[in-house]
């Protein structure tokens, strides 16, 4: 019950910022040098037809109205008319959406996969290999551009071993190297942070006391260290989400993959400024609900969490 | 009262560090009796706490153990495998430690972390264990048990959690009861609360207690005997209403002319300070600070001598006067 | 008399600290080898333009692509540049964009935490929900989002990333401003008359130093990659510059055939990059040990 108290007061608190990024983006796109009905209309149209446009648009009248008129048909869902392909932009978006939530899962999935075991074992073993490698990986993570990388990568897997296709999205094998790009910019901080995180909770008084009753030691790590540490480390994941979309956006650049990252960066040599804005507007409203997703899975894990929440709803 | 339970043999316990090694317990020896309390004062620093760690077989890297023996109803529990300790741990003795704010994990109940002792000793998944709980609760004296094995641990008081933490302790009715100053992180008034408590136990059960604190006044309350320990080493042990009356060893006459004339429990007026446990002063590690040194005691460590009964480690005592 | 010896002694007394935070950073060899690499890559920038081998912008398609060798070490581009020279030139674009953003945004955010975080109140909400509104984006998209404002551009490049860094400026300096101001000190010090400005730099600027610097250091890092993103996309300064980034981008279209030409520009932002990375470490453990909340990338 507190629950859905909770997430209602965390959607409640998010919206001024929400409205606050459509006041920027509304903002930005009038900062355009130029007039918008003319480059729509574009350098060949008459006076009038230019006139048309700007009435049609409702260019003329008073800015708060357009604001106005601009957020309620961004409640309606209607984020305005693609330029070049003349369909809703919405529409454009929720076509290209699957394939960046599949570019982002896979990419996720594999950067946990790597980054836990690594982080638990150097964490466990400050002495091994795990502990050397891990701290590789952390640094070239943080180093490395990621548009470099994945170039880097096509062309020894594409170019010359010949076995991983570059572009395109035809078949599953196609999602391989754009995954893997991009997972090599969460894998490092993920790998720092879970190896502190085990390495806090390790030196913690409660396993002391988890000791002291005899517990198996396989028992007390599973129990009493790392469940511990999952607090920290969905932490980081939840601050990674910003990166995960804007690597997305460069990864998927790079590799011709169709989700919205690729059309955002067309749709600005295009010149196709509701595209923009829209693509651009949705991205946003993705992170913020992430985040509360991450807040709630935050009181999920932690009792203490869930208690505040209970004495101050 | 009469046999051993436990019984420490010339132990030494020392701490590698990149700054030097820490001499924590430095020759210590002494022991403890079926159904007593033992109680053993120091300040902090004095290795008392590494030697409840010792004691219960807790001891982790960069603590070492050098030499000594730790027979726990005649077994070295030094020399014992780590699966070997484990099955004693808990069932065999008991620990209270001294922060209930921090020994306990914070994700789970209070009730599955005290189930988990049986767990670790009967098999089957702690959450069944939830009923026994709840008479270790009541046991204990926590109020409203039935709905307490359900709290976590922040939504209990300071003295209710350090309750948990006994209720952890006696569960398997162990036969010691290791006590690392159970109630220095509680309000005053508590504090005599659990003192009692612990009081009650010791006569309802057959359990021995080891209570370490730097509170005197508490343990002149509670235990049989008492050992004063300083810098590392005992300097005194004894019947706890002999030391007070006739304190031999000048630290414990220090200690015990603060307690009266202050009132207060902390020890912190003997001029001069703790040694460096790395460095310590050579012979009698109290005499920079002792009012009734002479030549000797900077010369040659005094050995424990058995007067009657008591351990003293000085040289006015026992015969090199 | 005395308040000179006593001035004095403060004075040596915090030198011999420095010193000491210095053989600590010494210490850590690969902080240390990493910040002469930052150095040598900075003076690059300041005088590469002389010491290029080539003129950088002179393109000749007879030569264009022409593979590694003796007469061009790197090899040369698309258009038959010199890559050397062009890197050694591009130092200044690459590096000077993400030092001038970075040095913009924390001045600006640090401002802004001060102001926000001593005044309270009114202002210190519309700052506050400014700096959401800011945080709500990914920060390549909102420098992304810039960009496509303000037009492509060295200018609107500076800008767009100092926007994108800002917010976590302010939001560390609000904090300590925050923690400063209930001190029963500041209040004597009011009474006293003095100016704020004055309290705020005199007692909390001092404080939060250390988490400034370390994190300016990780911003470094992060603006070169931001950069070279933006000009690998094509949405940074315009050809011909020679921004690391912009010459991958524009090289990307020949890589079966000359993939010399994306391979080395990359490798100069990843030791850079790498480089601001290292510095940041050994700043952090000499500075502050115990704090590991900075995150490298955000």
């Amino acid at each position: 019950m507190s629950l859905a108290r909770y997430l209602i007061r965390r959607v409640v608190q998010v919206i001024p910022t929400f409205v606050g990024a459509l006041f920027f983006m509304f903002i930005l796109v009038r900062v355009l040098p130029g007039d918008p009905a003319r480059l729509i209309a574009g350098p060949e149209a008459l006076e009038e037809d230019v006139r048309r446009i700007r009435e049609l648009l409702g260019l003329n009248k008073p800015l708060y109205v357009q604001f106005v008129d601009y957020m309620v048909s961004i409640l309606r869902g209607d984020l305005g008319t693609s330029l070049k392909f003349g369909t809703p932009v919405i529409n454009e978006i929720l076509n290209r959406l699957p394939y960046t939530i599949a570019l982002a899962l896979v990419a996720e999935s594999i950067a946990l996969s790597v980054a836990l075991p690594l982080g638990i074992i150097s964490a466990l073993r400050p002495r091994s290999k795990a502990t050397y490698i891990s701290s590789v990986i952390s640094l070239t993570g943080s180093s490395v551009p990621i548009f470099w990388i994945a170039l880097i990568f096509i062309y020894i897997f594409s170019v010359s071993l010949r076995i991983l296709p570059s572009s395109g999205a035809d078949s599953p094998r196609h999602i391989v190297l754009p995954s893997i790009t991009l997972s090599l910019l969460l894998m490092g901080n993920l790998t720092r942070i879970t190896r502190s995180a085990v390495i806090e909770s390790l030196s913690s008084n409660h396993v002391l006391t988890a000791l002291a009753k005899g517990l198996k030691y396989r028992v007390i790590l599973i129990r009493h260290v790392l469940k511990n540490a999952l607090i920290p480390i969905v932490t980081i994941m939840g601050i990674q989400i910003g990166s995960l979309l804007g690597g997305a956006i460069v990864t998927e650049t790079v590799f011709a993959w169709p989700g919205i990252g690729s059309l955002l960066i067309d749709s600005i040599f295009y010149r196709d400024y509701p595209l923009i804005q829209g693509i651009i507007l949705f991205i946003v409203l993705v992170f913020i609900v992430i985040n509360i997703v991450v807040d709630v899975i935050y009181a999920l894990i932690d009792p203490r969490i869930r208690d505040v929440l209970w004495r101050t709803s | 009262m009469g046999e051993k339970v436990l019984e420490v043999i010339s132990l030494r316990v020392y701490y590698d560090l990149p700054q030097g090694t820490v001499r924590a317990v430095d020759d210590v020896s002494l022991d403890v009796r079926r159904r007593e309390v033992i109680g053993i004062a120091g300040e902090s620093g004095s290795g008392k706490s590494t030697l409840a760690l010792a004691i219960t077989g807790l001891l982790r890297p960069p603590a070492k153990v050098v030499s000594g023996k730790v027979l726990f109803n005649g077994v070295d529990i030094l020399r014992l495998s780590e699966d070997e300790l484990r099955r004693i741990r808990g069932r065999k003795i008991g620990v209270i430690f001294q922060d209930p704010n921090t020994y306990l994990n914070p994700i789970y109940t209070s009730g599955f972390q005290v189930a988990e002792v049986f767990e670790a000793h009967r098999g089957i998944h702690a959450k069944k264990y939830l009923n026994e709980v709840v008479k270790l609760f009541r046991l204990v004296k926590i109020a409203d048990p039935e709905r307490r094995v359900y709290a976590y641990p922040h939504q209990l008081s300071g003295g209710m959690k350090q309750r948990v933490l006994i209720s952890m302790a006696i569960a398997e009715r162990p036969d010691l009861i290791v006590a690392d100053e159970p109630t220095s992180a509680l309000d005053v008034t508590i504090q005599s609360e659990i003192m009692d408590l612990l009081a009650e136990i010791r006569e309802e059960t057959n359990t021995s207690i080891v209570m370490i604190t730097h509170d005197l006044a508490l343990l002149f309350e509670v235990a049989d005997r008492v050992a004063i320990m300083y810098a590392g080493k005992l300097v005194e042990l004894g019947r706890a209403s002999d030391l007070i009356k006739d304190p031999l060893h000048p630290y414990t006459k220090a200690l015990l002319s603060i307690l009266r004339y202050e009132r207060k429990k902390k020890l912190t007026s003997i001029p001069g300070s703790i040694p460096s446990l790395i460095n310590p002063p050579p012979g009698c590690r109290f005499h920079p600070r002792c009012p009734y040194a002479f030549s000797k005691c900077s010369k040659i460590e005094p050995k424990a001598v058995d007067i009657e009964g008591r351990l003293v480690a000085c040289h006015l005592v026992g015969g090199s006067e | 008399m005395e308040d000179e010896l006593i001035l004095r002694k403060v004075e040596e007394a915090r030198k011999k600290r420095l010193k000491e935070m210095w053989s600590v950073f010494k210490n850590n060899r690969m902080a240390y080898l990493a910040s002469y690499v930052l150095v040598a890559m900075y003076l690059m920038a300041l005088v590469g333009i002389f010491i290029t081998p080539y003129d950088p912008y002179d393109f000749d398609l007879s030569r264009a692509r022409q593979a590694p060798s003796l007469s061009h070490p790197l090899g040369t581009d698309e258009l038959g540049r010199d890559i050397l020279s062009r890197i050694i030139a591009g130092a200044k674009y690459t590096l000077g964009i993400s030092l001038m953003s970075v040095t913009i945004g924390a001045l600006i955010g640090v401002m802004l935490g001060l102001i926000s975080g001593y005044m309270g109140g009114l202002v210190d909400t519309v700052i506050q929900r400014a700096v959401d509104v800011a945080l709500a984006f990914p920060t390549i998209l909102l420098a992304i989002a810039l960009i496509a404002a303000l037009g492509q551009g060295v200018v609107s490049l500076i800008i767009a990333i100092a926007v994108s860094t800002f917010p976590v400026y302010a939001r560390l300096v609000r904090g300590s401003v925050l923690q400063v101001i209930n001190e029963d000190y500041i209040a004597v010090v009011k009474l006293l008359g003095k100016d704020p400005w004055y309290i705020m730099f005199k007692h909390v600027l001092p404080n939060i130093t250390s988490p400034i610097i370390v994190q300016s250091t990780y911003y470094m890092g992060l603006a070169i990659l931001l950069t070279s993103s933006l000009g690998f996309l094509g949405l940074g300064a315009p050809p011909p510059t020679p921004e690391w980034g912009s010459m991958i981008g524009s090289g990307r279209v020949y890589l079966f055939s000359s993939p010399h030409i994306v391979v080395s520009p990359g490798i100069f932002i990843l030791v850079t990059a790498l480089a601001c990375n290292l510095v940041g470490d050994g700043l952090r453990d000499t500075l502050d040990p115990k704090s590991r909340m900075f995150i490298r990338r955000v």
